[in-house]
């Protein structure tokens, strides 16, 4: 587990021990506030997927703001049991449960929360619905689509109605709607950090057309008399395009407000929230500077972290325990050991996955560790 | 963390909630065996690296087995915290400490145990010496060489010689001697990794000439790593060490076919959405991808295709088929970026859980 020097509240951001993982609150606030603002209009609300920062204090800050649902989605039944821990009592487990003790224990968090979960083939549903019935519960259930993302789900199309109607007819289960996650247009095939998408306008287009597959199916699942009461779609590169689409009932938006570099060149009018702190201990040669922050305070398996703030200077290299900084100017070259720069992460959850606290700061000022209390849970 | 799942001996593995990280136990003697049957009777000795595991257990039990110096190298001065506090006699922090926070850290450690650093430069052995003086401890102070990995380190001989002088004349310090990493060549043939390894570490042998030339002694020469261990240890004046890798392994080191795949991912099916496709529950932040997928062992005609964070895409052959809840292993292409994703290992022997081990240093970046 991650051993911070626990300093006081108050303590000033630039004297944290280092590496550390600081959130700016101020920014947190205002990418709340820029996301879930588009919702005022809309009959749509926002359901924060919370399996990237995993921080239980960040989820509520979310849920306390507009127009949220007023619960979460997460990924595992791990994340479920620390979030309804903490208090949260409107779970969506975004993901396929199969095991008998998985289930198990997701109806056991059924007994004092609303639980849904997501299917995709008939024998889930009918292992969802004999463990329900067994342990005297409901679930809520979602047939999932694919629409692009080549993960988890059923095609758009009567699979997803018969599914529907499957988990209709199933004791203990509650057919609540239909979720999607949309990819973004770098996504589908993407295996690293491709750094190339679309123009806005394009993006917007794909986006309205993966989700018009979503309402379309929902009006076949009505067509064929079942109620939809949910319609659930992800995420935060899309959700104005979902705000604006009549039928959808809930966006599940993780990145707005913590962000990280991928998500701001989508989505300029968020800003990172989250970086990580890292200090020069070494200057071997007059050109290059080695920061005491690697893979493991970055995780860089989307991309890697990228250095702000210092003019002429740039972070080229990451090893497990290191990143080598490239100074080109003079300016930069000034940088001695000791010194503290910052590292925007490429991937969020990547980075929260690495960390058990992150340091909550206001104006420059320590205000307290907050845990990452779903961190590790992939169970 | 204190909350996460924490199998009872005896649990078989097909019970396991997942992921999970394994250890095969066979695998693991048997890789600790292969580095004591080599370091038994040299002069040389292993120093393992904690940074791979984390773990005290796993460096008392490193240490047991045979062959090493009786001590550990750990990455960071919160690492060292816990490999001290779990009852490591000697811990060698292979990185610079600049912060003066970390540097009292690392002061209150060597009143408990043999503590030595790394220096690059004279600025920070004065630091260093600082801190030590005023804490009334002694820092074991190795100077660090840069031999290819375009890091931390002196550049040149004079340079070190240099450092060594100044390290040797400060109170607090206790100058030991040398260490310096090397990249990883991926050289499968033994042969050529014989040929570097002693190209490499020649100028390590060439620094330490030249700082007892200079009338001071060298104690300590540490140097190579898992990919060298046995080239590093037949090279007269070096004195340890630095394998880590060996324990756990990993793909990328496939071609050292002495040692054998210890740490494991296990994975469920939960989606089977189309034909030749398959869904599984562990992503990114279960494996490290960074230089290439897993691989699934045992299972031929299954691929791991991509990964997100928190799924794996899996491509399965004509005429392979897989059911949701299906089993998978799948071994890392790199150990210690896959570790450091995890607070457990489950150590299994014979189908069985034979251990649960906190990776206690797991986070440990600071």
């Amino acid at each position: 587990m991650e051993r911070p020097v626990f300093q006081p509240t108050g303590t000033p951001v630039m004297d944290l021990d280092t590496p550390a993982l600081v959130v700016d609150l101020d920014v947190m606030e205002r990418n709340i506030e820029t996301l879930h603002s588009r919702f005022d209009q809309s009959t749509a609300k926002v359901r924060p997927h919370v399996t990237g920062h995993q921080t239980p204090k960040i989820a509520h800050r979310q849920l306390q703001a507009a127009n949220s649902v007023g619960g979460i989605s997460v990924t595992t039944v791990g994340e479920a049991e620390v979030f309804g821990d903490a208090g949260i009592t409107d779970i969506l487990v975004a993901s396929q449960i199969v095991t008998q003790s998985k289930i198990r224990r997701l109806c056991a968090l059924a007994g004092s929360n609303r639980i849904a979960v997501a299917v995709d083939n008939p024998q889930n549903v009918a292992d969802l619905s004999q463990a329900a019935t067994a342990q005297g519960v409901t679930l809520g259930v979602l047939v999932e689509l694919d629409v692009g993302m080549g993960r988890c789900g059923v095609a758009p199309s009567g699979e997803a109605v018969e599914l529907a109607r499957a988990v209709s007819r199933s004791p203990g289960l509650r057919f609540d709607g239909i979720m999607a996650i949309a990819p973004f247009p770098t996504f589908a095939g993407e295996s690293g950090s491709s750094s190339e998408f679309p123009e806005r306008q394009e993006r917007d287009a794909i986006s309205w057309q993966v989700l018009q597959q979503v309402l379309d199916t929902r009006q076949l699942i009505e067509k064929a008399g079942l109620p939809v009461s949910t319609v659930s779609v992800g995420g935060t590169h899309n959700y104005d395009i979902a705000a604006g689409m009549a039928g959808i009932t809930e966006v599940q938006a993780g990145s707005y407000p913590l962000m990280d570099h991928l998500y701001c060149r989508l989505r300029p009018e968020f800003s990172p929230a989250a970086k990580i702190l890292a200090a020069v201990i070494s200057r071997p040669t007059g050109e290059s500077a080695v920061l005491d922050a690697g893979h493991k305070a970055t995780g860089p398996d989307r991309g890697m972290a990228v250095l702000e703030g210092v003019a002429g200077a740039q972070a080229v290299r990451f090893s497990a325990e290191h990143g080598v900084l490239d100074l080109q100017t003079g300016p930069a070259q000034n940088l001695k050991a000791g010194d503290k720069t910052w590292l925007v992460p490429y991937n969020l959850g990547l980075c929260f996955n690495q960390y058990d606290y992150v340091r909550a700061v206001r104006g420059d000022k320590l205000e307290g560790f907050w845990p990452i209390a779903g961190r590790g849970r992939f169970d | 963390m204190e909350q996460q799942y924490r199998p009872m001996p005896g649990t078989p593995v097909e019970d396991l909630e997942t992921p999970c990280l394994i250890l095969d136990m066979d695998a693991l003697d048997h890789n600790m065996d292969v580095m004591a049957d080599y370091y038994e009777g040299r002069d040389s000795k292993l120093r393992p690296h904690s940074k791979n595991h984390k773990t005290p257990a796993l460096a008392h039990r490193q240490i047991r087995r045979g062959g090493t110096i009786g001590g550990v190298c750990s990455a960071k001065v919160s690492e060292a915290e816990v490999m001290v506090h779990g009852g490591i006699p000697s811990v060698f922090v292979t990185s610079e400490v600049a912060a003066p926070i970390k540097i009292d850290r690392l002061c209150t450690l060597a009143q408990q145990a043999e503590i030595l650093v790394s220096c690059d430069n004279a600025e920070n052995a004065k630091n260093l010496s600082q801190a030590a003086a005023a804490r009334g401890v002694d820092l074991g102070v190795v100077i660090e060489l840069e031999t290819g990995l375009r890091r931390c380190g002196v550049q040149e001989m004079e340079q070190g010689v240099a450092l060594a002088r100044v390290i040797d004349a400060l109170p607090g310090l206790n100058f030991k001697g040398i260490m310096s990493h090397q990249t990883i060549p991926e050289m499968t043939e033994r042969e050529d990794r014989v040929t570097e390894g002693y190209r490499v570490i020649k100028n390590v042998i060439d620094l330490r000439n030249a700082i007892e030339s200079a009338g001071i002694p060298v104690e300590i020469v540490s140097t190579g790593e898992t990919w060298s261990y046995d080239v590093a240890g037949e090279i007269p004046g070096v004195t340890e060490v630095q394998g880590g890798s060996y324990l756990v392994m990993e793909t990328g080191y496939s071609y050292m076919t002495e040692f054998q795949y210890s740490g494991k991912v296990l994975t469920t099916v939960i989606s089977t959405p189309r034909p030749g496709v398959a869904i599984a529950d562990a992503g990114q932040k279960a494996v490290s991808t960074l230089r290439a997928m897993p691989e699934v062992e045992g299972f031929p005609g299954v691929t791991v295709e991509s990964m997100d964070p928190d799924h794996a895409i899996l491509h399965l052959d004509d005429g392979v088929q897989l059911t949701p809840g299906d089993q998978l292993l799948l071994i890392p292409s790199q150990q210690d970026a896959t570790v450091s994703r995890w607070d457990r290992f489950i150590g299994v022997r014979d189908g069985k859980v034979e251990v649960v081990w906190d990776i206690q240093a797991r986070g440990c970046h600071n």
